[in-house]
């Protein structure tokens, strides 16, 4: 009874990583453009796509095709972000709204376009179990722990020491002064953009082989997963947006279990409607900024 | 002189009259000319004005960016399904108990949601949307799950000793013009009143409205309820047209394009919305003739729609009712 009861909370902290890892580039996102970016879950898919298309059809290794997804979807993040993201500066809440909602129908239908609709089967990856402190635990999920911490603390040095995470805290604090001093704002928009999908990207990646599965459409229920947790994490918050995330993802694994797993996808949401009616500006926020 | 100054201007027809008796005749005459086919698409759009309109009480009167129309939009439509199934009720009775449920559910729904700020709004709106179809799917013994309510009965009417039922394509066409004729009306009437105006500033300002007087915790509160009520008559049409109400009718897509139609055709605008739901989606429904590419065309057709019609299409609808020698 109680070591089912851990092996679901680490199973969550695994959920919650890979969320977590997609969550932090749309917060960021979030922080510099004010827009909510409806499209992010889609890079998710993209590098999935990538990985099972270099694996599939270029025959590449699994750690080679993680290279390929990656700098795949940075092409393609780099080529939206030129055209469409770096425009949004400034644009209200509803174009932000109708245009990246118009992003994810053209990049999810032109995959299911180019690739068919069904279901296809993810060869890669490391799926051999290990045993830990007598808990099995897949390889793979344990490399998905390691990638994720060590995304945290590499964001958590950039956005404090960098050029560019100084310039991004300084577009979330205020962008009119920041065009004041010089700062060319589309172009950290962009830049944090093609970062943002570029990790999504590799979360997709990571969890390919644990998914198994490989589907145009499952952006969507990524992006679903994320909205929630960066909503309470607390807009543009880094480390919040960590917390948010292994909360959810241990929530949702509890839920499953002991619940029932037809509720786990709604856990996100009705954890997200309780805790806005006791903190609205999220958990790990001190004040509303947003 | 200032007689001879305006009278080039007085001299121009005003074209108001005949333009709306065009209209009319055109949407009379609609099903009559066109296929069968034709008439369907018009009929979605005219299902989705109701809504729409709704949305654009909230969205392009009062600026509350909501994504919950779906959510109320299957409240209604699951009402009208369950009236019609189980109670056998005639149509207007199911039509007015899915605006009236759909409206009292969006109050407690509203009380803690208008309380947030923007996009803390929008995603708790979006969760209504997320929670409903979960509620939907999973509480078996009153919705049938995932198999959903089926068999639901075409509209019929009980007038005292007089009943019919309407049962073909063209004549539930003009039972949801009907429909949609009085709801326009009402929203026309309810933005040209004083609380159309007070909407407005609320909008506009909501901090000088209230210091205005204008009460605008409990307006927002109000239209957030009326427009679920829009969506959820909406809801009843949709469920008696189908026949078939599923969970998927809770679903995030029927709000963004709610959305789109409102965004689209000019938000704060009645005409707008009447426009934007015949061209988004009768033109979505007609594109389905290419099923694989509609969706790609849709999506481009919304960045077209960010970056070139920032306003929507009210400057056009606009500049063409000056044309015409219509005034504000």
């Amino acid at each position: 009874m109680f070591s089912t009861i851990i092996e679901q909370v680490i199973n969550g902290i695994v959920t919650g990583s890979v969320y977590a890892i997609v969550a932090v580039g749309m917060t960021m996102i979030f922080g510099v453009l004010r827009a909510i970016n409806f499209a992010h879950g889609e890079y998710y898919m993209l590098g999935t796509f990538g990985a099972w298309f270099a694996i599939d059809y270029l025959g590449l290794s699994y750690e080679a095709s993680i290279v390929v997804a990656v700098l795949s979807t940075t092409v393609v993040a780099y080529v939206v972000g030129q055209l469409v993201m770096r425009r949004m500066v400034g644009a209200p809440a509803e174009s932000g709204v109708l245009a990246t909602l118009g992003i994810a129908l053209i990049l999810q239908n032109t995959v299911i376009f180019v690739f068919g609709g069904g279901y296809k089967f993810f060869a890669g990856g490391y799926i051999e179990p290990v045993s830990i402190l007598g808990f099995s635990l897949a390889q793979q999920r344990i490399i998905i722990l390691v990638v994720c911490l060590l995304v945290f603390i590499g964001l958590e040095l950039m956005v404090t020491y960098s050029r560019l995470g100084m310039a991004m805290r300084a577009v979330s604090q205020n962008i009119q002064c920041c065009g004041v001093v010089g700062i060319d704002v589309p172009q950290v928009v962009l830049r944090t953009f093609v970062l943002g999908a570029a990790l999504a990207s590799l979360s997709g990646v990571l969890t390919a082989p644990v998914n198994v599965s490989v589907y145009g459409g499952m952006g969507e229920l990524i992006t679903f997963k994320t909205l929630p947790i960066i909503i309470m994490g607390g807009l543009g918050n880094v480390r919040g947006t960590f917390y948010a995330a292994m909360i959810l993802g241990i929530a949702e694994s509890l839920v499953a279990t002991y619940i029932g797993l037809q509720f786990r996808d709604t856990v996100g949401f009705a954890t997200l409607i309780l805790m806005l009616m006791w903190r609205p500006h999220g958990l790990f926020s001190t004040q509303a900024r947003f | 002189m200032s007689l001879t100054d305006t009278a080039p201007q007085a001299r121009r027809r005003d074209l108001r009259i005949p333009l709306a008796a065009v209209l009319i005749v055109v949407a009379l005459a609609a099903p009559l000319i066109g296929t069968r086919y034709v008439t369907h698409s018009l009929i979605i759009a005219l299902i989705f004005m109701l809504p729409a309109h709704g949305l654009n009480l909230l969205v392009g009167y009062t600026g509350l960016l909501s994504l919950a129309q779906a959510a109320f939009f299957g409240i209604g439509a699951y009402t009208a399904g369950l009236l019609a199934v189980h109670l056998n009720t005639p149509f207007y009775v199911n039509l007015i108990a899915a605006g009236l449920v759909s409206g009292a559910i969006a109050l407690p729904l509203g009380i803690p949601a208008l309380r947030l700020r923007s996009t803390s709004f929008v995603m708790c709106t979006l969760g209504f949307v997320i929670i409903g179809q979960a509620i939907s799917k999973n509480w078996i013994s009153l919705t049938r799950g995932d198999m959903g309510l089926s068999g639901i009965p075409k509209p019929y009417f009980e007038l005292g000793p007089l009943s019919f039922a309407i049962s073909g394509t063209t004549s539930f066409y003009y039972l949801a013009l009907a429909v949609c004729v009085i709801g326009t009306l009402i929203a026309w009437a309810l933005v040209r009143s004083p609380a159309g105006r007070n909407m407005v500033a609320i909008r506009e300002n909501e901090t000088l409205a209230e210091s205005l007087g204008v009460p605008t915790w409990r307006y927002k509160l109000i239209v957030f309820m009326l427009s679920a009520a829009f969506a959820g008559v909406g809801g009843c049409l949709y469920a008696h047209y189908l026949t078939v109400v599923s969970p998927l009718t809770f679903q995030m897509y029927y709000s963004t394009t709610m959305l789109i139609i409102v965004l689209g055709g000019g938000a704060g605008m009645i005409s707008g919305t009447v426009l934007g739901s015949l061209l988004f989606v009768g033109l979505t429904e007609a594109l389905r003739v290419a099923p694989e590419l509609r969706m790609i065309a849709y999506g481009f057709c919304l960045l077209v729609l960010v970056f070139w019609f920032k306003k929507g299409l009210a400057p056009l609808i606009n500049r063409f009712w000056n044309a015409i020698g219509g005034s504000k």
